[in-house]
């Protein structure tokens, strides 16, 4: 499929996505179309229940060689994982059940089998005996003395708690107009297309442990294998093949990877889990699962004061290597603020343990929950003043002038302009024509509303801030490794993983900005421990900061030293050429890079005296500010409600966004409306229920709705472009930024349908029974006031 | 149990357990990759494979229901004109990402541009319902369908 | 997700199909789709020791028109339905039930026969039948018996089907002048089971009023009062909320505020809508 050069260089060009072409034909290779002379399959048996202590497993008869519990798997070493604070209580978490099981779907059990099938016939014949405890299912409740606890030997439920004070919290007691409210962000799970998957088996040429694994990043996953299985780094390789998406469900160190891993190295052939879907839905990771009570202060003109009140964070029942979910809690009340001056916190969080499957990363990480949080209160408090919402947003929002803005928990605001970014959104969705519609009522029935939201997204963080919040492995850089062939082509490893992100296109065209060639020109390659140099995967939207950053030093090495053989072979000063074009240009003629590439690897009696061969380096990278550079922009909903059947339809769904410079706007829209999708998925479909045993209630796409197109509107974008100070090319990170605010958008457009009746929409997924239950509710208050 | 079917065009035997899907039969039996299993219970489409003709989830058929009758999966597509288009607009409206659920994604278009010739934005979203892409929104998949409707059908490509 | 083993046998006739359907001491299930069989064995949740493939069986796939009667074999799909593959006496109504029934490639496999001989009580077609005033033909070991899809369908996945029995199809009574309808829904998600269905049908003007509400309690229900109700030419919401409020206090006293809300709401829809035909 051919690309078609655009006139004005590679950064900023739609272009058409390198990686294609496989996918179009069939011919992405994910962990399951791995195939493996010998294969076996594994298929777990699983906890029944939330809370128990595991008496026996019993093996079947004829199979016992076949089942594996955790002592077949030994010897292992269980690895401490949080955040690495004398505070954080440690809950070891062993990939099979020990004596104890702590959330439905816990591995009890491996059964191997020459196929799934077979292999679940196996564990259905493996009979376990539990004695069944209380379960503690409710985060709020599992931190009221006297709640069972998931840790026998802990003093509460929490893994950690922690005080976020700014400013002075008398402000926020005596301050004029209070408006205070309870918000709930359901319990997710991730929902890649791909589920998730690992085979592992013992090399005997190289000596080493094979694990294919679909991940979102191998290197990391490789220092905790190797250190649970006792090898040593060069005998660990991780090789991550296609990734059929992650959006952070594949970025811990999983139990199933980890046991699989250990019955490879007992067995003599190759072994592999493949997650089914009820399997991702009940025990991979899960996420959200926020519960705030805050109370939002502010001067009677509107002048936003402060936030005060409680953060629960539902953990669930082990922290996941090697950090767990404990950026949740620092990053939702870091995140509090949101774009306003706001100048006093006084927050009180909770990471609490229950009876749940462990939370991990979602795209949007803490954010969206924050992002709902304040901008519910926002709104709540524009109603309780008889403002416009929007106009009370714009009021407090920090303007361009203010930026760079450190907000009061910490976090420097770069570049932008959040107004016109309101502005924008406001004018595509026309709030006036809205309005005018909303006075003159709907034929159906139905009521309309319009809603906004603001969120910012902090990418690109570096080695500080993850020092700041503990981290065990720090991802504070990226490298690429760059190697120009004797024809002139590059290959260049990375250490991100891509998986749809477009990395072989948008890291390809910062290749061939650098170094004046055509992207085509260009491999980037990713995914196989063995060969790309460290680097810690796609997360956080730090790949194209990180890795661009990476790819671009990397390139620059090359280019230095390809204008030093340019100017030889020129014999001119290197001072006296430029590179461009894919050639060295000097005063007397130019020299293609081919034949430059050719010399520094096959002929080297043309180098420069005492030069060293090859055309080959290796790049790291850290953005010169750590505490991140900012991507922020504003949705805009209009939504029409049911209030009987409690249906809500979206309208309208306008973004105007700012993620810097945008190396591949084809890509960056791409992401966007992806996020969204997902960020839709939170407000109005995904949900995990628990029943007071701590049963999960959707374990299939029956009960787990997950949106598809006829869900999504078609979302118009507006591009603002700020660039960043602090990063190559101005680029901002921007893959999580359209998940975090539609649960705050839509919610607040939903509201603002029965703004009259002050009805209230605090709790996602805003499923129809829970919007006409909030209409009606509010409806009887009214009717008894 | 011994069965014989058409599959991509080729005669091809197979002694299966009655339990095995389709899906499983092409994956694992006849090593046809490009139907990917994202649910298993009839819910996202991946395992999307055309069966006489019609659209069918892999996953809700048993290999043994097939016996004598014609399947194809994307590898079958290979040079199929109407295919060549659709995929050049999945290319060009960027209708894809990690491509997990391209595969189906690309079958039912062409089954929905079959029977719909030309059809609006509206028309190929409903249609998609059930298709479940978690990667790119589906603006650009919708996008897709929308123009390479259009270039089958001989019409203008439409404004984006 | 893989289903137990099990056995798989495609007989060539209904009594061939029907004898090995009632074979004793073997748990035995017919499968005509596959669309609902095939996941509930993937997830375990339904186990089978021998699969009898009746998905070719002749009988089955008949369709003919009497001037009473349209007969629907039990075979026919929901795609077929939807694309007017078969006569329509109904002024559109199953072809637009059929369209919103899941999703296109279920739409192609799954069968009317095998939607109601499941009797989900979130299916489209129980409903859709009952209110159609449909009969349903059963072949068995005993012979063959016809039976309305009113006393049918008993409960939740519970049927009248006796051991060894086969659905052969529907006849379906022509109404006596165009039919007036409205169909409303309500889903979580586009082709997801629904949470809410009504159907109001009247043939011709002035016809006898027939009301369902389906995927509300363990089987579909006919609603007396609001048909009653619209047959007396009710037009205003109070009066229609007042009776279907009846109806729902008699058949689904169960239903808590919200549900009956709903349920409400998509029965006022499906009489508005039916209002406006006729
Ligand atoms: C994701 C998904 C969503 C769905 N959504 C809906 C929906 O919204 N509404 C809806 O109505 N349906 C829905 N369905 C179900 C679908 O309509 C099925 O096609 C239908 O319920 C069963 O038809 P089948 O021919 O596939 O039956 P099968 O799966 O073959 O059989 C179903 C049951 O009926 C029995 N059976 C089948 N045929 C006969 C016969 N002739 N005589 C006696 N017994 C028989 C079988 O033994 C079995 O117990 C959905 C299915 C899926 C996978
Ligand atoms: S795998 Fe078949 S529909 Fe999901
Ligand atoms: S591109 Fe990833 S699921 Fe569609």
């Amino acid at each position: 499929m051919a690309s078609h050069p655009p006139s004005d260089g590679w950064i900023g060009a739609s272009l058409k996505r390198k990686e294609d072409a496989r996918f179009l034909y069939g011919h992405g290779k994910y962990i399951a179309d791995v195939r493996m002379p010998g294969v076996q399959d594994v298929a777990f048996v699983r906890s029944q229940v939330a809370n128990g202590r595991l008496r026996s497993v019993t093996k079947p008869e004829g199979g016992s060689a076949n089942v594996f519990t955790l002592a077949d798997l030994q010897p292992l070493t269980v690895l401490e994982a949080g955040p690495e604070l004398p505070q954080h209580k440690l809950s070891p978490y062993p990939p099979l059940a020990d004596e104890r099981v702590r959330y439905v779907g816990q591995g009890i059990a491996a059964c191997l089998a020459p196929t799934r099938a077979i292999a679940e016939d196996l564990a259905d014949r493996v009979t376990v005996d539990i004695e069944q405890l209380p379960a503690v299912v409710d985060c709020v409740a599992a931190m009221q003395p006297g709640s069972p606890r998931v840790f026998d030997h802990w003093a509460d439920n929490a893994y950690i708690t922690s005080n976020v004070v700014e400013g002075s919290p008398q402000v926020l007691t005596s301050a004029p107009v209070r408006v205070r409210r309870q918000f709930r962000m359901n319990r997710q799970a991730t929902v890649s297309l791909e589920c998730r998957g690992v085979l592992a088996y013992w090399d005997h040429r190289t000596n080493e442990l094979v694990v294919y694994l679909s991940t979102q990043g191998g290197h990391v996953k490789r220092i905790g294998l190797s250190r649970i299985l006792g090898l040593p780094e060069n005998q660990v390789r991780v090789i991550a093949p296609d990734v059929g998406g992650g959006f952070g469900g594949k970025n811990r160190l999983m139990p199933e990877d980890v046991a699989v891993a250990a019955i490879a190295m007992k067995v003599g052939h190759p072994v592999r889990w493949i997650e089914d879907r009820r399997e991702h839905l009940i025990a991979s990771v899960h996420a959200r699962d926020h519960t705030y009570d805050l109370t939002l202060s502010a001067d009677k003109d509107g002048t936003l004061l402060g936030v005060e009140g409680d953060i629960y964070i539902d953990a669930g029942a082990y922290a996941l290597w090697p950090t767990g979910a404990f950026q949740e809690a620092s990053m939702a009340s870091r995140n509090l603020t949101g774009p306003y001056r706001i100048r006093h916190l006084n927050l009180k969080t909770y990471t609490v343990a229950t009876n749940k499957a462990p939370m991990g990363p979602y795209r949007g990480v803490a954010r969206p929950g924050a992002c709902f949080a304040i901008e519910r209160l926002v709104d709540e408090m524009a109603r309780e003043l008889g403002r416009e919402p929007f106009d009370l947003r714009r009021q407090n929002i920090v303007t361009a002038a203010e930026l760079p803005y450190d907000t009061a928990a910490g976090m420097r605001l770069d570049t932008g302009d959040y107004v016109e970014a309101l502005d924008t959104a406001r004018d595509m969705v026309d709030l006036a024509a809205i309005r005018k519609r909303q006075a003159e009522g709907e034929p159906d029935g139905r009521a309309i509303g319009v809603g906004f939201a603001f969120y910012t997204e902090q990418s690109g963080h570096g080695t500080a801030e993850f020092a700041k919040r503990k981290f065990r492995v720090i991802p504070g850089y990226e490298s690429a490794n760059a190697r120009m062939l004797p024809d002139g082509s590059v290959i260049i490893h990375v250490g991100v993983q891509n998986h749809g992100q477009g990395h072989e296109t948008s890291l390809a065209q910062i290749a061939a900005h650098e170094l004046t060639i055509h992207p085509d020109r260009i491999s980037i390659r990713y995914g196989d421990t063995a060969t790309s140099p460290m680097g810690f995967g796609s997360f956080a939207s730090r790949s194209i900061v990180f890795a661009g950053g990476a790819v671009a030093h990397s390139c620059r090495a090359l280019v230095e030293k390809i204008r030093k053989i340019g100017a030889h072979l020129l014999q001119t000063d290197v001072a006296n050429t430029r590179l461009q074009g894919g050639a060295v240009h000097g005063p007397s003629g130019k020299v293609d890079l081919a034949e430059i590439a050719f010399v520094a690897n096959a002929r080297q009696e043309q180098l420069p005296t005492g030069m060293a061969p090859l055309l080959e380096a290796v790049g790291t990278y850290e953005p010169t500010v750590s505490g991140g550079v900012f991507a922020y922009g504003t949705h805009a909903v209009v939504v029409a409600v049911d209030p009987d059947s409690g249906v809500v339809e979206l309208l309208d769904y306008a973004v105007a966004e700012d993620c810097g410079t945008m190396i591949n706007p084809l890509i960056v829209d791409g992401q966007v409306q992806g996020g969204i999708a997902q960020g839709i998925g939170t407000a109005l479909y995904e949900e995990i229920p628990f029943d007071e045993l701590g049963q999960p209630l959707a374990t299939t796409f029956g009960d787990y709705m997950v949106p598809c197109a006829p869900e999504i509107p078609d979302v118009r974008l507006a591009h603002l472009v700020s660039p960043a100070h602090a990063t190559e090319y101005g680029v901002k990170g921007l893959g999580e930024g359209g998940a975090i605010a539609p649960p705050a958008a839509i919610a607040n457009a939903v509201a603002d349908a029965f703004r009259d009746i002050g009805a209230r929409f605090n709790e996602t997924p805003l499923t129809p029974r829970r919007v006409s239950e909030a209409i009606d509710r509010a409806r009887r208050e009214k009717g008894a006031a | 149990m011994k069965i014989t079917l058409t599959l991509n065009g080729s005669k091809v035997t197979h002694d299966v357990e009655p339990r095995e899907t389709l899906a499983d039969f092409v994956r694992d039996r006849c090593g046809l990759t490009a139907t990917h299993l994202g649910c298993e219970h009839g819910a996202c489409g991946a395992c999307t494979v055309v069966l006489d003709g019609e659209v069918t989830r892999a996953c809700l058929m048993l290999a043994v229901m097939c016996d004598g009758r014609t399947v194809e999966t994307l590898e079958g597509f290979r040079n199929h004109p109407a295919m060549e288009v659709i995929r050049k607009h999945f290319h060009e409206c960027h209708g894809l990402q990690c491509g997990f659920c391209t595969p189906g994604m690309l079958l039912m278009a062409r089954d929905i541009l079959a029977r719909k010739p030309g059809c609006d934005a509206d028309t190929v979203r409903y249609e998609l319902s059930g298709q479940i892409c978690r990667c790119t929104g589906y603006s650009g998949i919708v996008k897709s369908i929308v123009s390479a409707g259009q270039e089958l059908a001989g019409k203008a490509p439409a404004k984006a | 997700m893989k289903s137990a083993p099990f056995d798989y046998v495609r007989p060539e006739s209904v009594a061939e199909a029907s004898a090995l359907l009632a074979q004793d001491g073997v748990t035995t299930a017919a499968i005509a789709g596959g669309q609902s069989l095939i996941p509930m064995l993937s997830l375990r949740a339904a186990q089978a020791d021998l699969l009898v493939d009746v998905s070719r069986l002749d009988e089955l796939k008949a369709v003919r028109e009497t001037p009473q009667a349209l007969h629907i074999g039990a075979l026919t799909t929901h795609a077929a339905i939807e694309d007017g593959k078969i006569p329509d006496p109904f002024n559109g109504l199953m072809r637009r039930v059929a369209s919103t029934i899941s999703y296109r490639a279920v739409r192609n496999h799954g069968t009317i026969g095998g939607s109601v001989a499941l009797a989900d009580p979130a299916a489209d077609w129980p409903g859709c039948l009952m209110a159609l005033g449909a009969t349903v033909h059963i072949a068995g070991p005993g012979g063959t018996r016809q039976q309305p899809v009113v006393d049918f369908v008993k409960g939740l996945y519970e049927t009248t089907l006796a051991s060894g029995e086969i659905v052969i199809g529907f006849d379906v009574p022509r109404p006596t002048s165009p039919l007036c309808w409205g169909f409303a829904k309500v889903v979580r998600k586009s082709g997801a089971f629904a949470n809410s269905i009504a159907i109001v049908v009247a043939p011709g003007k002035g016809g006898p009023i027939t009301a369902v509400l389906s995927a509300a309690g363990p089987r579909p229900i006919a609603l007396a009062n609001a048909a009653r109700a619209l047959g007396n030419g009710a037009m205003s919401d109070d009066t229609l909320r007042t009776a279907i409020a009846a109806d729902l206090k008699a058949d689904l006293p169960g239903a808590d505020a919200y549900e009956q809300r709903l349920h409400t709401a998509t029965v006022l829809r499906a009489a508005r809508e039916m209002q406006a035909t006729s």
